[in-house]
């Protein structure tokens, strides 16, 4: 069963991959990360992926339908009970994906079945990412690291 | 509403303080604690014990944090169902010094790796916030003492001061008054306010006058700091407050009547000792934690200069 490590390592072999991270949304801590980053700081770059993520997580517009009922059900912390197993940290949008002249930044948001806000940031070189490719391969890389 | 650009409440952060400049502290060696630091340096194995949490090092790496303002990694894991109660229980009751919690639940499948071990971090950099927070005692360190959990993912002191600093200022530019960190938490009445998110809502409607933040983070099975986070964004917009000054007793707020028991049989009738009321008439504000601790940070900064 895959470790933090061993997922980045392993997105970090998608094509054009330049540094992969594990990223906490809501405080910007990395969690993990490997290769390099833009600006030559990780954790800065941690900090502002987290801000464009959380921003993306947060509006409704780009949640799928019937997710607030959804999350109505589960959200209720008093009464808890049993969150049925059915991940309660379930991201309303599963990737986020930005382009410029030179790079592709992929960021993958990871449901896991305790609460959390945490996704995959791959950085990928233009000329060698595939951004279909590197979509798929994120959201396996999502699962196994959460559901072994 | 969109041609207008008002800042919306809160989120225009005060100017800064020089003296709260990261560089500052850094140049300090982490500036949070430096018995930490030494301890990092000589690459010391035990427990740091402080005022509001304990950290746990391993060859001079944190290895675990636990904190009584913070849920513990059990709670994370056991909330929401990703954990049986008995299968961790178990694992506590087997655990020794060779195998630690963290190993036998991964050796027997229980959890996956990944899954343990973002929780696990997640749970220690939430229990060193509060336990790195300035504190009136000074720190105990006991060689030595290792944690049942065993080793996961140990993380460089500096790593977890720098975090810790980060997280300070994160929470004073989403709105500066800490006192919503510590203090009962009530719903404001508030108009034209902005929607919360759904997680804020969760946060919200666990808010009743006498919860805390870390309480509610407790119940919603979620890290502290991230509730610290709603909560000072929902404060921001207004839609809640803390109680203030806080309550001594687990009494309801609204202003207890004062009984005036006389001077001499007040502090021995009652086992909650109540505070010597200020005479009425007179309302002053209660010196409490959060004031005490902003003036240390304030001496502490103002003599780093």
């Amino acid at each position: 069963m895959p470790g933090i490590d061993e997922c980045l390592l392993e997105a970090m072999r998608l094509p054009g991959a330049r540094g992969a991270a594990l990223v906490d949304w809501t405080s910007g801590l990395a969690l993990g990360a490997v290769g390099e980053f833009p600006g030559g700081d990780h954790e800065a770059a941690a900090a502002e992926a987290a801000e464009v993520a959380r921003l993306t997580a947060e509006q409704r517009a780009f949640a799928p339908d019937g997710y607030d009922r959804r999350d109505g059900q589960d959200g209720h912390g008093g009464h808890d009970g049993q969150g049925s197993g059915g991940g309660v940290a379930d991201p309303p949008v599963e990737d986020l994906i930005i382009s410029n002249r030179d790079s592709y930044h992929v960021l993958r948001f990871v449901p896991t079945s305790f609460d959390s806000s945490v996704f995959l940031h791959v950085w990928l070189a233009r000329p060698d990412g595939n951004l279909a490719l590197a979509r798929i391969r994120l959201g396996e890389m999502a699962g196994r690291l959460v559901l072994g | 509403m969109t041609a207008v650009r008002t800042p919306p409440q809160g989120t225009t952060p005060p100017p800064r303080l020089p003296v709260r400049e990261k560089s500052a502290a850094r140049e300090r060696g982490g500036g949070l604690s430096p018995m930490l630091t030494r301890l990092a340096a000589e690459r010391a194995t035990g427990v740091l014990e402080r005022e509001r949490g304990s950290l746990y090092l391993a060859e001079g790496k944190v290895v675990h944090a636990e904190s009584p303002l913070a849920p513990g990694l059990d709670v994370l894991l056991l909330a929401h169902g990703t954990l049986a109660p008995a299968v961790w229980q178990d694992a506590v009751d087997r655990a020794d010094e060779e195998y630690g919690v963290a190993r036998l639940l991964l050796d027997a499948g229980r959890v996956p790796r990944g899954a343990l071990e973002l929780c696990h971090l997640e749970a220690v950099f939430d229990a060193a916030y509060f336990a790195l927070t300035p504190s009136s005692t000074p720190g105990r360190f006991r060689y030595g003492a290792g944690h049942w959990l065993g080793t996961l993912r140990p993380v460089p002191v500096e790593a977890v001061e720098r975090e810790t600093l980060r997280r300070r200022e994160l929470l004073h530019r989403l709105w500066p008054d800490p006192l919503t960190d510590g203090a009962p938490l009530r719903r404001a009445e508030t108009v034209a306010a902005p929607a919360p998110t759904a997680r804020q809502s969760a946060v919200l409607a666990s808010v009743d006058g006498v919860r805390t933040a870390s309480d509610i983070a407790r119940e919603l099975g979620r890290q502290a700091f991230h509730t610290l986070v709603d909560v000072r964004r929902l404060a921001a917009a207004g839609l809640l407050t803390a109680l203030f000054p806080p309550p001594r007793q687990h009494r309801p707020p609204p202003a207890a009547p004062p009984l005036h028991p006389g001077p001499a049989a007040g502090p021995a009738a009652s086992p909650v000792a109540p505070d010597p009321d200020p005479p009425p008439g007179i309302t002053l504000p209660r010196v409490n934690d959060p004031d005490i601790t902003l003036l240390k940070r304030l001496r502490d900064a103002l003599e780093a200069l």
